[in-house]
């Protein structure tokens, strides 16, 4: 504080600084007129900070005056002394400063305008200059100057400024929304932002304006595309729309471009990197989704993995990716299906992301210890290899060309393209790249053996259930045969091959029984030992299948007569037409069936155990579900005494109306309490996606986040009530400050 | 009710007919020579039946035809049937013969 002591004081040693100057040297005599206590009063009045607000004009002074009375004051070495009391008046005076930006804040916090930040900078850069001792004054009392001003305003400037720093810094930002017009980039602002110290004090801000700007764009024009590189996009974004703006940023002071290039490389590079991980996390958290959209969302994965060359998070794809399949995939309600061409896809997606393969065996390994214990998996997996006709699709490419399986994996370090494994590869780490899919999927067990038998069985099946003598659909399983066998190896497959021998044997061996006596019954003859167990439920044809059989047999016999035939009557189908009082049926049915009906023929009705007795050693299972097959098809009556009856006339069934289905719309739920909150709902399908990818958030991120919203102008306080609406409707909930949507169960 | 079988896709199994009617018996019908059933086939061949055939010993003896000629063609066989060590001689097959 400048105080009458310490002016007299300092008036004092003036004195004697200056006849010490003088050395009673005549020559300033004339202006000895101005004595340096005047200077000193002349030299502090000039420099002392006023109000702008003051109506009143600014003093007038000669200034050849105040630049002597400088030069005095200088000469005697006062300056110091002169530039501290200086300093000291302009803190005194800085409440001046300090009402303004209160004045401005105050409007701020109502309005969040960023313009009224704007504002207030140029009013403040007013105050900064209107305060700024004159150049002739020396740099020295000017930089000082400067440093005190800053220090002094960051000490006055409010919380909220830096939130409103931020809300105007974004505001500059090219808007998403092509609608809404970008505000015209002034340089001159940034100026006034770095003279003010601004810029230095908030730069992390302004760095993270940057940051988040990117990051939603980057979730409002990627989530969930996935048939698109996106990449190239987001850099031409990058340079179109977000350069520009780091040019006024940071290289304002840029002579030539290559001087901006340089400037830029670093927060460049910075940003890029930003705009790379966001897509990185992104696309890690949607891992699962994108692999079942697998292979349309292959440009993703490019992404993905030109992503993963630049941010180095496989860990982290890796966990989320293991994360999903334990809790999406892995679990007993999933079939197992499913689980295997998800399995296949994980494969063929992680071969595009990481071709090692060392992401794939980290993932792959949960999942292939899972399927190990599905009791079904090895079936599942053969139905596909030789084609399942349900679903179409098999889980091997028809492109890929078949390899041998057990392919020995010894490292060959002669080999000029050998690579060494890579580093984040662990001790169990084997590099099947010579393996494809199917050869991955048969090594989830430890031998083939289980996956021949299997194949086996369902070609047995397969081949059985071809009724018509259908040479086409048998050569169609002689061609996969022909395929499994590359796999599995000739001698693994010979027993499929005398299957499919069989079937052309019994189709030659029928041509001949036909065009001896003419027979409607056209069996598949098998080798006894070269067909796997079908059923042991034998049964006695009755009645004229009895005499089908003995004809065929007999005509067999005489074709080649060192054989003969053992029927399998369990085993085939029959089409038969049954023809009643007031209706003539044409049906398909199993030998059972056939049997049952053909004793209907014999008497109307029947009680199970009769029939059992009748047909042979079958289970009360097996008899009562062929015999509800005739239920069903309306021509046998269940009897109240476990007896059929068989309808010579149809009873008419009354249809059943099924009762209508009301089901009441739920009219969908939205907090609606207040004008405001009804105001929100246009916002709440962008605070669910920001919860959706960015799982939880504070309060204040999701308010910075809904800014960039086209239109958005509520308050912190509006959001935090509509939250807490949406919490009591049960869509978000809130722990520890961070708001989080509430899990769909 | 008439029922009329239209077509009837049976299925059976081929067997030889050995002359032995020992259909139910499982440990019966195997070569004498390599332990494997008759409509299985000898250790040479791939698939089974008339590739495969058997062959008929006047003793009663019946063998894969390879599997026997290949014992034949050694000299410790001395041309004898290998079960019961009477001289080899095929019988004639009779077309059907003894079918019940
Ligand atoms: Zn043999
Ligand atoms: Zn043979
Ligand atoms: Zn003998």
């Amino acid at each position: 504080m400048a105080t009458e002591a310490l002016r007299s004081q300092v008036g004092k040693k003036w004195q004697d600084s200056f006849a010490r100057l003088n050395h009673g040297e005549p020559g300033i005599s004339g202006l000895m007129t101005f004595s340096q206590a005047s200077a000193w009063v002349l030299l502090t009045d000039f420099v002392r900070p006023r109000d702008l607000n003051d109506p009143a004009p600014p003093n007038e002074y000669n200034m050849e005056l105040v630049k002597y009375a400088f030069d005095l004051v200088s000469q005697c070495r006062r300056l110091p002394a002169m530039l501290e009391a200086y300093l000291d008046d302009v803190r005194q005076y800085f409440y001046l400063i300090k009402r303004d930006v209160d004045q401005y804040m105050e409007q701020y916090e109502t309005s969040l305008d960023p313009e009224i930040i704007s504002r207030l900078v140029y009013r403040l850069f007013k105050w900064f200059n209107a305060w700024l001792p004159i150049s002739d004054l020396g740099q020295t009392i000017r930089a000082a100057y400067t440093l005190d001003f800053q220090t002094q305003l960051f000490a006055i400037l409010p919380p909220s400024f830096v939130s409103g720093f931020k809300a105007y810094c974004a505001s500059t930002l090219p808007p998403f929304d092509p609608d809404v017009t970008q505000r015209t980039l002034s340089g001159e602002i940034w100026d006034i932002f770095e003279i003010l110290g601004l810029l230095d004090r908030y730069e992390s801000v302004i760095a993270s304006v940057g940051y988040e700007h990117i990051e939603t764009y980057v979730l409002s024009t990627c989530t969930g595309k996935w048939e698109a590189a996106m990449l190239p996009e987001l850099r031409n974004w990058m340079s179109h729309k977000i350069v520009p703006w780091m040019l006024m940023m940071y290289a304002r002071g840029a002579a030539t471009n290559d001087d901006a290039v340089a400037m830029l490389a670093s927060v460049g590079s910075r940003f890029d990197f930003h705009m790379t991980k966001t897509l990185c996390d992104l696309r890690t958290r949607e891992i699962f989704d994108i692999i079942i959209d697998f292979p349309e969302s292959a440009p993703a994965l490019e992404d993905l993995k030109e992503c993963l060359q630049r941010v180095d998070q496989r860990a982290a794809l890796v966990k989320s990716l293991r994360k999903a399949n334990h809790k999406r995939l892995l679990h007993p309600g999933a079939d197992t299906k499913l689980i295997l061409s998800q399995y296949v896809a994980t494969i063929k997606c992680m071969r595009i992301i990481d071709p090692p393969g060392v992401l794939l065996f980290k993932v792959a390994d949960p999942i292939r210890r899972y399927l190990r214990d599905r009791p079904d998996t090895i079936r599942s997996i053969v139905a596909n290899l030789v084609g399942d006709e349900d679903t179409g699709d098999s889980l091997v490419d028809d492109n890929e060309p078949p390899q041998p399986l057990h392919q020995i994996e010894i490292e060959d370090y002669s080999d000029p393209n050998w690579e060494p494994e890579p580093i984040d590869a662990g001790p169990n780490f084997r590099a099947n790249k010579h393996t494809d899919v199917l050869g991955t999927l048969v090594s989830i067990y430890d031998s083939n053996d289980l996956f021949i038998k299997e194949l086996q069985i369902l070609l047995a099946q397969r081949l059985l259930a071809i009724t018509d003598g259908n040479t086409e659909k048998v050569e169609r399983e002689r061609r996969n045969i022909e395929i499994l066998k590359i796999r599995f190896g000739e001698s693994a497959l010979q027993v499929c091959e005398v299957m499919l021998k069989d079937m052309t044997d019994s189709k030659r061996i029928d041509g001949h029984v036909q065009s001896q006596m003419a027979s409607i019954v056209h069996p598949t003859i098998i080798s006894k030992h070269f067909w796997p167990m079908l059923g042991s439920d034998e049964i006695i044809m009755p009645g004229q299948f009895q005499t089908f059989q003995e004809q065929y047999a007999k005509e067999f016999s005489t074709f080649k007569p060192d054989k003969r035939l053992r029927w399998l009557p369990h085993l085939g189908a029959v089409h038969l037409e049954l023809l009643l009082e007031d209706r003539t049926l044409e049906v398909d049915v199993p030998p059972l069936e056939a049997a049952f009906i053909e004793l209907f023929s014999e008497k109307n009705v029947w009680s199970i155990d009769e029939l059992m007795t009748r047909v042979g050693p079958i289970s009360k299972g097996a008899a009562l579900k062929a015999l509800l097959t005739w239920v069903d098809k309306g021509v046998l009556k269940e009897e109240g005494d476990g007896s059929f009856k068989l309808l010579e006339v149809a009873e008419t069934v009354k249809p059943v109306d099924p009762a209508p289905i009301v089901e009441e719309q739920k009219p969908t739920v939205f907090p609606a309490q207040q004008h405001q909150a009804e105001q929100m709902r246009v916002y709440w399908k962008f605070i669910e996606g920001m919860l959706t990818n960015l799982t939880a958030l504070p309060l204040e991120r999701i308010q910075a986040m809904l800014h960039f919203a086209p239109g958005y102008d509520q308050t912190i306080e509006q959001l935090s009530a509509f939250m807490d609406a949406a919490r009591r409707e049960k869509l978000v909930d809130v722990r520890e400050g961070l708001w989080r949507l509430t899990t769909k169960a | 009710m008439k029922v009329n079988v239209k077509s009837w896709h049976a299925v059976a199994q081929w067997q030889w007919d050995t002359g032995n009617d020992q259909d139910d018996d499982p440990e019966g019908d195997v070569c004498g020579i390599c332990r494997v059933a008759y409509e299985g086939c000898c250790p040479t061949c791939k698939v089974p039946g008339d590739d495969c055939p058997l062959i008929w010993g006047e003793c009663s003896h019946v063998f894969h035809m390879h599997c026997l000629l290949k014992w034949i063609s050694t000299s410790s066989s001395k041309q004898q049937c290998p079960m019961d060590r009477r001289t080899w001689v095929t019988a004639e097959r009779k077309v059907g013969g003894s079918k019940t």
